[in-house]
């Protein structure tokens, strides 16, 4: 039952927070006071539906559902709840469902106060004006701590303990408050129905019998179920099969209009038709001008991905184009490699992208993946003149050729108790952070700010975050551009022939203990062979590490006998099955483990 | 095509007490042991088995005696410790097996011994039962060695076991010695290489310690032909396995290649060496693919086409050949592993190679092996020889998997 409600009692909202401090069961417990699921059919967190996401505790995709809500005044009001990712990673989809919004619940944990992502988030919600009702979660805890949290608020975010709703999102409490918020404080939308249908695409996923869904958001005008649509970005028409209201389910309605939250089923075969941050409007009253802030989702994050068994590479590539039609934000191209065989090159959103991609495309798809470490876009300027981007430290250019090597660099907010300042400072400073300043939350909690390149960041900067800090530190960073840096490559050479995947682009101080490094590692792991291999680093062709793996000097069976031969043979055809599965590099065989334990030394 | 056996293997798997390196199907304590041992139960199914079996050949190939069945060239009686078993219950199995398959006059009989007083048995009986060539699993003539083997006996126990074998005229004398012993060195395996000399033995087999898992390789299966690891003995081999030197282990081989030939020594095979006349007549029958039939647990027969084995549960063996029910005896549980062409051609080809004898040229030559030929010769993993002959060289012995995994 969905019933049409004038704009007056319309309310579009999100809920931001920092990773676990409550955001989805807060949604749950919303969608049952409000009847829109039942208890019976309540799942814990319904709005995570995928699998992976209820396991990490995360949302990873933006998603809406309409809430109507019988207010104290007597009038039924429809919320529309706009989900955001709540991972610095998918910024980009956050600030796209701000924006088909006018206002925001910010959940802070009374046990844990402001982290930096509850700072980010705050931050893109300012900067989208909406009007924040801050609650504190939590509260049932006996660790919960309101008084100091909301000095925090007051101090950090000028938000007025007065506004504050004191809540439990797990017994309850504090949610019946919440919803008479909503409804008396975040204002109805605008926009003119009568006008050219303007409307904001905050999300979309395919569906096999639907084609790409887009949630929609709009701002003006009024879309009936009839009218030929058109993506103002991308230029794709369409005739939709269906519009709608979340339910969450997929609720089908005859129109939606100015300031409603809705679906459009487009029936256009790819998501890249219809991206996030699009505007839609119609053929026939098309709109003079595009809602504002597209920009295509940027990759930061570039990594390899390859199929343990070379004969999966052509379900790769059917897999990477099947899971592409739900998440445009990631890219993917194929590439090859002598170490790994054939492959895709993809860029990610940020590394917890890159592991959410890796692992769907594991568990959907039933494959078995390898991924070469993570690297960041760098940009070359070269002497001959003209510049080249390079996303795969093997290729890039000789140092001879390179007049200026640039690397991206971000703004890095980490918020943690004040004890740990000393060992998150020496691990920023030895990841080439730059320290910029230091802000109190608190007596006892700190934001530290610094800049820093993004590579240092994506080895294991946020394991190690976590580690020292012993699981109490946060972080967030955003991209603020390029800047020259004193780099070089290391290759890894087998027998003289450079293995690609192993390349790294390292400070150049850095190098040569790298090259140790990897050198020492990849002795141990691979086994000896008929002849002597020198394991080299190699800047260029200036050698700054040397291994040697020696040479087989005995691989004998002792015993064949009567019951010796059978078995014995069939440890052959094991040893034999085993040189198969092994990688070629020049004429020395490596075995794919001894890849994979050199692709997760970075991750120890 | 199958062919009548020119071999018997008997598997007798009692000892004192297990070593911890050891695959073979082997059970000790109470069933090996003291009033509840299974000694008897296990000679009364040997003799049971050597009827079924015997059965089997006379209906395809005629009884003993005839045109198409060749009395046996070779006995062997190994475990486990099969001198425990009394001499009278060995002189019984060999009397069925004289009757059943009959025995060449000139036909080597041996017997596994551990070296230790109480497990070495009573030569001047065996030999009365038969018995022509004891093969003694010395292991080292180290003390410290032996300890860290976990064997019970000493090595001055190598010397006695031999000198009362040769008194109770025993012809032809094994020595077992493993090289690549966890924390050995080269030292003490020169020195119990020269000791073992000095004994004067007729025959050497010289094995690299191989600490194997048998379960990993889905041996130890009901019908599996092997005895699971006990949780013992994987700890003995975690442990030892990094102790053991790749390294080490070659320089010991070559020493012991090179010290032998010298004395004259016929090195016949990767891990064997006779003075001239004393080749295992019974193993070079397994190298040269002769057909050999098997009874006991975990024994493998092979009749010229088929690997057949039983499976190495002691219980169940026993109940299959004397059923407690009164039932028929029938034969043990088991497999069998009918080789193709292919098969046949890599197991020539392998087991050949394994001897000095090697292969004739124009078996390298032939397709789908050429290619792995080519590439041993390449490597001087290979040599033809002056019989024209393809063998492999010293370092092709130390290095043979390399080459023989290219062979399947």
């Amino acid at each position: 039952m969905t019933n049409q409600i004038p704009q007056a009692r319309l309310r579009n909202f999100s809920i931001i927070a920092h990773i676990d401090h409550g955001k989805s069961t807060l949604a749950d417990r919303l969608l049952e006071l409000t009847h829109t699921v039942e208890g019976r059919q309540m799942m814990s967190q319904v709005l995570d539906s995928m699998d992976l996401e209820r396991e990490k505790g995360i949302t990873i995709k933006a998603r809406a559902v309409r809430l109507e809500y019988t207010a104290n005044d007597g009038h039924v009001y429809g919320l529309n709840l706009i989900d955001t990712p709540g991972h610095v990673d998918f910024a980009y989809e956050v600030s796209h469902s701000l924006q088909a919004c006018e206002g925001a619940i910010l959940v802070v944990d009374a046990t844990q106060g402001i982290e930096a992502q509850t700072l980010a988030n705050v931050h893109l919600a300012m900067r989208e004006g909406l009007t924040l009702i801050p609650v504190l979660n939590k509260i049932d805890l006996p660790s919960a701590d309101p008084e100091t949290i909301m000095d925090e608020l007051e101090n950090v975010l000028a938000i007025p303990r007065e506004e504050v709703i004191l809540a439990s999102a797990k017994d309850g409490t504090g949610v019946p408050e919440i919803l008479e918020a909503i409804v008396a404080r975040i204002p109805a939308p605008k926009g003119d129905p009568r006008q050219p249908v303007r409307g904001l695409i905050f999300d979309s996923h395919y569906d096999a019998f639907k084609g790409v869904i887009v949630y929609v958001r709009l701002a003006s005008g009024t879309l009936k179920a009839n009218d030929e649509i058109k993506l103002m970005a991308s230029g794709a028409r369409a005739e939709p099969l269906e519009l709608g209201v979340f339910r969450p389910q997929l609720v089908p309605v005859k129109q939606l209009a100015a300031g409603e939250v809705g679906y459009v089923a487009t029936g256009l075969k790819s998501v890249r038709d219809a991206q996030v941050g699009d505007t839609l409007t119609t053929v026939a009253h098309p709109a003079a001008e595009p809602l504002p802030g597209y920009q295509p989702a940027k990759s930061l994050v570039f990594a390899g991905i390859y199929p343990v068994s070379g004969e999966d590479y052509p379900l790769l590539r059917e897999a990477l184009e099947k899971l592409h039609l739900n998440d445009a934000s990631f890219t993917y191209e194929p590439e090859s490699s002598v170490a790994l065989g054939f492959g895709f090159r993809c860029g990610f959103l940020g590394l917890l992208h890159m592991e959410i991609v890796q692992e769907r495309l594991e568990r959907e798809f039933s494959l078995d993946l390898i991924a070469s470490a993570p690297s960041v876009e760098y940009h070359v300027k070269l002497l001959r003149g003209g510049e080249v981007a390079i996303d795969n430290p093997s290729l890039l250019p000789n140092p001879s050729d390179i007049e200026v090597l640039e690397e991206p660099w971000v703004n890095l907010s980490v918020v943690t108790p004040s004890s740990y300042i000393g060992p998150l400072m020496e691990l920023s400073t030895n990841r080439r952070g730059l320290f910029q300043n230091m802000e109190y939350l608190d007596p006892t909690r700190v934001v530290l700010h610094f800049e820093m390149p993004l590579a240092e960041l994506i080895v294991d900067y946020f394991d190690q975050l976590k580690s020292r800090s012993q699981g109490y530190a946060s972080m967030d960073y955003e991209e603020i551009g390029y800047r020259p840096a004193n780099l070089a490559k290391v290759d890894i050479l087998v027998n003289g022939e450079p293995v690609d995947a192993l390349s790294l682009i390292v400070h150049r101080d850095n190098a040569q203990s790298s090259g140790r490094l990897l050198t020492a590692k990849l002795k141990e792991l691979i086994p000896r062979q008929m002849f002597e291999i020198p394991i080299q680093a190699a800047i260029g062709s200036n050698v700054i590490a040397r291994e040697t793996v020696r040479a087989m000097r005995k691989n004998v069976l002792a015993k064949c006998y009567g019951g010796d031969i059978t078995r014995k043979k069939k440890l052959l055809e094991k040893q034999k099955e085993g040189k198969q599965r092994m990688k070629r590099v020049g004429s020395v065989e490596i075995p794919q483990e001894a890849f994979l334990a050199m692709l997760r030394m970075g991750e120890g | 095509m199958a062919r009548p056996p020119v071999g018997l293997y008997i598997h007798v798997p009692f000892c004192v007490s297990l070593c911890p390196y050891c695959d073979f199907v082997v059970v000790a304590g109470a069933a090996a042991r003291g009033p509840a041992n299974r000694l008897g139960a296990l000679a009364a199914a040997l003799r049971t088995e050597l009827g079924l079996r015997g059965d089997a050949l006379d209906a395809t190939f005629g009884a003993p005696g005839w045109a198409g069945r060749p009395a046996l060239d070779t006995v062997y009686l190994g475990g486990g410790t099969p001198t425990l078993l009394p001499a009278a219950e060995i002189g019984a199995i060999l009397a069925v097996v004289r009757e059943r398959f009959g025995v060449a006059a000139d036909a080597e009989i041996t017997i596994e011994a551990n070296p230790g007083p109480d497990e070495r048995g009573d030569a001047s009986a065996l030999a009365a039962a038969g018995i022509n060539r004891i093969s003694f699993g010395a292991q080292s003539l180290a003390a410290a060695e032996l300890r860290r083997l976990g064997r019970r006996h000493r090595p001055a126990d190598v010397a006695n076991a031999l000198a009362i074998a040769r008194a109770g005229g025993i012809r032809s004398i094994n020595l077992d010695l493993l090289y690549d012993i966890p924390n050995g060195s080269f030292a003490t395996w020169t020195e119990s290489l020269e000791a073992a000399l000095a004994l004067e033995p007729d025959h050497l087999s010289l094995y690299a310690l191989t600490l194997d898992d048998p379960d990993a390789e889905g041996l130890t299966g009901p019908a599996g032909d092997h005895l699971p690891t006990t949780r013992g003995a994987r700890q003995w081999r975690d442990r030892a396995i990094p102790e053991q030197d790749e390294d080490r282990a070659a320089a010991q081989y070559l020493h012991a290649v090179d010290r032998l030939a010298a004395s004259g020594w016929h090195g016949y095979e990767i891990s064997n060496w006779a003075r001239p006349g004393h080749e295992s007549r019974h193993n070079l029958a397994y190298w040269e693919r002769r057909p050999v039939e098997a009874v006991g647990p975990g024994g493998h027969a092979f009749d010229g086409a088929t690997r057949r084995w039983n499976a190495a549960h002691l219980g169940r063996y026993i109940e299959a050949l004397s059923p407690s029910t009164g039932a028929e005896p029938h034969l043990p549980p088991g497999g069998s592993d009918t080789l193709d062409h292919g098969d046949a051609a890599a197991e020539t080809a392998i087991l050949g190679l394994r001897t000095d004898r090697g292969l004739p040229c124009s078996a390298a030559a032939e397709p789908p092996l050429d290619a792995a030929f080519d590439w041993g010769i390449d490597n001087r993993l290979l040599v033809v020889d002056e019989r024209e002959r393809i063998v492999l060289t010293t370092r092709g012995r130390l290095l043979s998997n390399e080459l023989f995994r290219r062979l399947i």
